[in-house]
């Protein structure tokens, strides 16, 4: 029985394949997996997540526009959101933080990383 | 006439000697029952004085079995001290404390990670049906799970004199020429051995000096290579993982790239049942 509930958007499907795989190592988590970010919108007005995972850099619309829409989102206003960056500079991650998201991480993304970022926004011991 | 016999009578005894007689042998029964009684005492305290001795002597018995048994039980505790603070000591040895403990799970989980990095690796780069799909999950390894900024896949040309850049990311094509096989790629692809600077920073490559390049290869048919100029700047160092992604690409692209164009070639169509009939060793 899952506990806990995720949402990955991300459009490289060898990057859901890899967080998927790597979440499965935290107990009780479900995963939804979003194309990009209409598609991660849709599946967050028809479900209530407890954690969003977003790539930044995604066609149709970016991971920085979602965070926005997701913070306007009453049901979502509250949820942890993890944003995936290629960038390791200093600025978008200010970017991505001013944009009320609550961790970064950036990439070639480690799976423990990413497992430790979820754990800890989730309170998971 | 006769007298008749005589009897020979004693003198009645005198009567002083009579009570004398008697005297004495009241006297004497008394003392008799004195002396009796004298006796009777001293036997029973004598008794008295057995029981004592003997109640004395089951005591001493006693307290020297206890003192036996306390020098034993306190002989075992020393032992049984020694022996504690052995299995302490071994303990102290062998047993893993706390930390190595995270240490190991953290290794674990390393290796985890990096076997599922390479199982997703492995099975997305054959989903290409198509040959820009294949590009595009050659590129993905390359951009999403090494951290490569600049790089570029080369194939070879027919006479294999020089490789032809067909997929570029992050530099120009301009920057992205055809090379020969003089070129450090072309070296690379030459020898078919893996290239690559295991101590040096690879988001300090350039286009001169690449921070690796892998061959890629198909039954042994040099095919072309992957050359990877530049990292993100946060990927300072190659590890490990990386090093079997490039053994997977090298192994893997080229069939990969062949599958797809042969797919791609027959009109999409998966050959029908009897090309597989009688093709067993």
């Amino acid at each position: 029985m899952a506990e806990y509930s995720c949402l990955i958007v991300e459009d490289s499907p060898m990057m859901r394949q890899l967080l998927v795989f790597a979440l499965a190592r935290v107990k009780g988590l479900r995963v939804t997996e979003a194309d990009d970010g209409v598609d991660g919108l849709r599946k967050l007005a028809s479900n209530k997540y407890d954690i969003i995972i977003t790539d930044i850099n995604m066609p149709i619309m970016d991971g920085l526009k979602l965070v926005k829409r997701v913070r306007s989102d009453p049901v979502h206003k509250d949820t942890p959101i993890i944003i995936i960056t290629t960038e390791g500079s200093q600025e978008d991650r200010q970017r991505a933080l001013q944009l009320n998201a609550n961790a970064y991480i950036t990439k070639p993304i480690q799976a423990p990383q990413v497992i430790a970022k979820v754990k800890e926004l989730l309170k998971i011991e | 006439m006769s007298d008749p016999p005589r009897q020979l009578r004693s003198d009645p005894p005198m009567e002083d000697l009579k009570r004398e007689r008697d005297a004495f042998i009241q006297q004497f029964f008394r003392r008799g029952a004195q002396i009796s009684e004298e006796l009777l005492g001293e036997l029973e305290k004598l008794r008295d004085q057995i029981d004592a001795l003997e109640a004395e002597n089951a005591r001493l018995k006693a307290h020297v079995a206890s003192d036996d048994a306390i020098r034993k039980l306190l002989t075992k505790i020393r032992e049984l001290e020694a022996e504690k603070e052995e299995l302490i000591a071994k303990t102290g040895r062998s047993s893993p404390t706390p930390d190595d403990f995270s240490d190991r799970f953290a290794e674990v989980e390393n290796e985890l990670a990096n076997l599922g990095t390479l199982h997703v690796a492995g099975i997305q780069l054959h989903t290409g049906t198509t040959v820009r799909r294949a590009l595009r999950n050659i590129k993905e390894l390359c951009a999403q799970f090494v951290g490569a900024s600049q790089f570029v896949v080369y194939l070879a040309t027919d006479d294999g004199s020089s490789l032809v850049p067909i997929s570029v990311d992050g530099l120009s094509q301009k920057e992205a020429r055809e090379v020969s096989v003089e070129d450090h790629v072309g070296k690379a692809f030459m020898s078919g051995k893996i290239m690559w600077d295991e101590h040096g920073d690879p988001s300090q490559g350039s286009i001169h000096k690449p921070a690796a390049v892998i061959p890629i290869s198909l039954s042994g048919h040099k095919m072309g290579a992957i050359a990877i100029f530049k990292t993100l700047p946060q990927k300072t160092s190659f590890v490990g993982v990386d090093y079997e992604l490039f053994k997977l690409l090298a192994a893997q692209a080229g069939p990969a790239l062949v599958h797809a164009r042969l797919f791609e070639d027959a009109g999409r169509r998966v050959p029908g049942v009897q090309s597989f009939i009688d093709q067993e060793d």
